[in-house]
């Protein structure tokens, strides 16, 4: 029946990407050991792969709750390595954000007026 | 009233509010040096997607042509409505191109510069209890007036004095990102900060472009096995085998101990048909020194090793 096959190939399908995610965290062939495993900072541990796991699920829920959309949160993580993850996971809700620029001089410009009003500056002379 | 005036006025009631300025003398070094890279694309930016932009003008300079648009849904977060440093490095990975996190001192921005880079950095224009950060990109400097010259929010254009810029970039802890081609080294190449970047691009290069960091890696530090190793994995991901061994083999010879590079050559000796070297290769790790995770890769490499038998396809030298 038509909608059966529908519904096989949807199932099929995320079951794919489920297990392609589940490979991610070794990104070379199996056997191969990834050049990441052995750079300087690697944090060999016996936990490591085990912590990866917690944090991608836990950056993944975090950017959903930040608005992401579904499909690109994996596009995000894709491309992180597992001290990236690591970071964010940390720091996700206080790191710097950079975006600000518009808004904050409608702030500042307020705060200036006040300084030029009070007379501690003197920015806005003609000249 | 126009954004640099703005800017400018808001960096002097910081200055004002932070306890004065102090004057100081020129901080560009090469002084008598004009740079700007005037043909660097120019996005101006909406509301708060300076991180996109940022991202998509250098990208734009280093031959990968994406708008912020297509880059806001890697890089931007609602929540926070701006861009996190950890994803703006990532990003680029997905265009083929690494991000590298230069030296912190302006002399670093000035020689990434000089080699016709331009230069992400953050800006912290607030105060220290209320931060308002900002991506912008570096595109010039004017030593003999000791001027900056960037792509900033709607301006394609800022001038900024280099005092005025420190002080944004002292504030928002002196970040600065450059993206190199597979291949392509900093002006300044810091070995394990380099290694690191083209690491984390392995996971998501082509191999080829995983090969080309490697390499250059390889004949800047030609004592580093991890350089080998990574060049070598790149070749393995390509079907060289001949190539992989040879490059590990390179690794193994600057440091007998480096399992990973052993590992990986025996598991490409046994897929040469050659079983017998590769577990002449196993039995040389010395398992009880290794951390869980390559124990297990090891044991694994070993199980198939062992149930591997030579072939007369073995070319292995």
């Amino acid at each position: 029946m038509r909608t059966t096959s529908n519904w096989r190939t949807a199932t099929v399908a995320v079951l794919a990407v489920a297990i392609v995610n589940l490979g991610l965290a070794s990104t070379a062939q199996a056997g191969i050991v990834g050049t990441s495993a052995i750079v300087s900072t690697a944090r060999d541990s016996d936990l490591a792969s085990i912590r990866t796991q917690l944090e991608r699920a836990d950056v993944r829920a975090q950017m959903e709750k930040m608005g992401v959309d579904g499909a690109n949160v994996d596009l995000r993580l894709s491309t992180l390595s597992d001290g990236e993850l690591h970071d964010l996971a940390r720091q996700m809700q206080n790191a710097p954000a950079g975006g600000d620029v518009l808004v904050l001089i409608g702030a500042v410009f307020v705060v200036l007026i006040i300084l030029e009003v009070v007379g501690v500056i003197d920015i806005f002379k003609r000249r | 009233m126009t954004l640099s005036r703005q800017a400018a006025g808001m960096l002097l009631a910081a200055c004002v509010l932070l306890g004065g300025c102090v004057t100081r003398g020129p901080l560009l070094e090469s002084a008598s040096r004009v740079v700007e890279l005037d043909d660097t694309p120019f996005f101006p930016q909406d509301a708060h997607q300076c991180g996109p932009s940022a991202l998509a003008t250098v990208l734009g300079a280093s031959a990968v042509p994406v708008t912020p648009e297509e880059l806001e849904p890697r890089v931007y977060l609602p929540g926070r409505r701006g861009s996190l440093q950890v994803e703006m490095q990532a990003a680029p990975r997905a265009y083929g191109r690494l991000g590298y996190r230069i030296e912190p001192e302006l002399s670093a921005i000035t020689a990434e510069l000089d080699a016709h880079r331009p230069v992400l950095v953050l800006h912290n224009y607030g105060l220290p209890f209320w931060p308002r950060w900002h991506y912008a990109v570096v595109v010039g400097y004017d030593g003999p007036q000791d001027k900056v010259t960037l792509r900033s929010g709607r301006k394609r254009r800022q001038q900024l004095s280099a005092a005025n810029f420190m002080r944004a970039w002292d504030n928002g802890g002196r970040w600065a990102l450059v993206v190199l081609r597979p291949g392509e080294l900093p002006a300044h190449p810091d070995k394990p900060r380099y290694l690191e970047a083209a690491a984390a691009f392995e996971g998501v290069a082509q191999p080829k472009d995983s090969w080309l960091t490697f390499d250059a890696a390889v004949r800047q530090w030609p004592d580093e096995p991890v350089a080998w190793t990574g060049r070598g994995t790149a070749s393995y991901r390509e079907g060289n085998r001949v190539a992989a061994a040879a490059d590990y083999r390179a690794a193994l010879n600057i440091d007998d101990t480096q399992a990973a590079a052993r590992n990986n050559l025996a598991m490409t000796l046994l897929e040469m048909g050659c079983a017998s070297q590769a577990k002449q290769q196993i039995a040389q790790i010395e398992v009880e020194k290794l951390d869980d995770r390559l124990r297990n890769e090891v044991a694994d490499t070993l199980r198939q090793v062992n149930a591997g038998t030579d072939s007369s396809t073995c070319a292995a030298p």
